[in-house]
């Protein structure tokens, strides 16, 4: 196995599960997002999760209906 | 005629703060919890698309329209540039294959460091147009005040 120099060298690795790295970029997203927004520290923790997770599904929707799209609709009106 | 605007006091100070190093602007406004949370946000998305894509990530000549949204994040995006250009750039194709990322993690990585050049943006915008907005933990203050 060839060594892998953090930071200098692309994360192979990841290429077959790429779409989880959604994860962390949404929760970085929604840390500076919320840093803005919330007023008070008490719930700020609470909203970055929620922002996190609206973010996640919201492309996971999007993915889902644009996947079910090309799977099932365009195969309908190509049918003569 | 009475002007019940409030006036804005333009930061601009602040605003290169923020740009040399995420959070920066805040924290000089005395925001110091909201400027930690949004260094700590811009420097885990800078961190985490070096650590997926590489030093490739960032890259003016290859990726220059990528390059515009992620040098708002500053001078650390520029030195990762300047460390592709130096290191990686001038090797020999053999050399650069185990360097440069392909496909996937080298489009997340890229990706990773533009949102926080966005979101920098975004905060710098929020530095610029401050009229003594209170830091989180005041508020909390406040709010643990109202409740008990």
């Amino acid at each position: 196995m060839m060594a892998w120099i953090p930071f200098m060298q692309p994360m192979n690795a990841l290429q077959s599960t790429w779409y989880l790295l959604l994860i962390p970029m949404a929760f970085g997203i929604a840390v500076i997002y919320r840093a803005l927004r919330e007023e008070s520290y008490a719930t700020y923790w609470r909203s970055v999760v929620i922002m996190t997770g609206q973010i996640v599904f919201g492309i996971a929707a999007i993915a889902l209906a644009l996947g079910m799209f090309v799977q099932f609709v365009i195969p309908l009106l190509n049918q003569p | 005629m009475q002007n019940t605007k409030h006036q804005t006091n333009l930061d601009i100070v602040g605003v290169f703060l923020s740009w040399v190093l995420p959070g920066l602007g805040h924290l000089s406004q005395g925001q110091k919890r909201r400027g930690t949370l949004i260094m700590f946000g811009a420097l885990f998305l800078v961190c985490c698309g070096v650590l997926v894509g590489g030093i490739d990530a960032v890259d003016h000549k290859q990726d220059g329209l990528w390059f515009i949204a992620q040098v708002w994040c500053g001078p650390v995006v520029i030195a990762v540039d300047l460390l592709n250009q130096w290191f990686v750039a001038p090797l020999p194709t053999s050399e650069r294959a185990t360097l440069v990322g392909l496909s996937h993690v080298n489009e997340i990585g890229t990706l990773f460091i533009a949102m926080a050049g966005l979101m920098n943006f975004v905060a710098m915008l929020d530095v610029l147009q401050s009229e003594g907005r209170q830091d989180l933990e005041r508020r909390l203050g406040e709010g643990v005040g109202g409740n008990t």
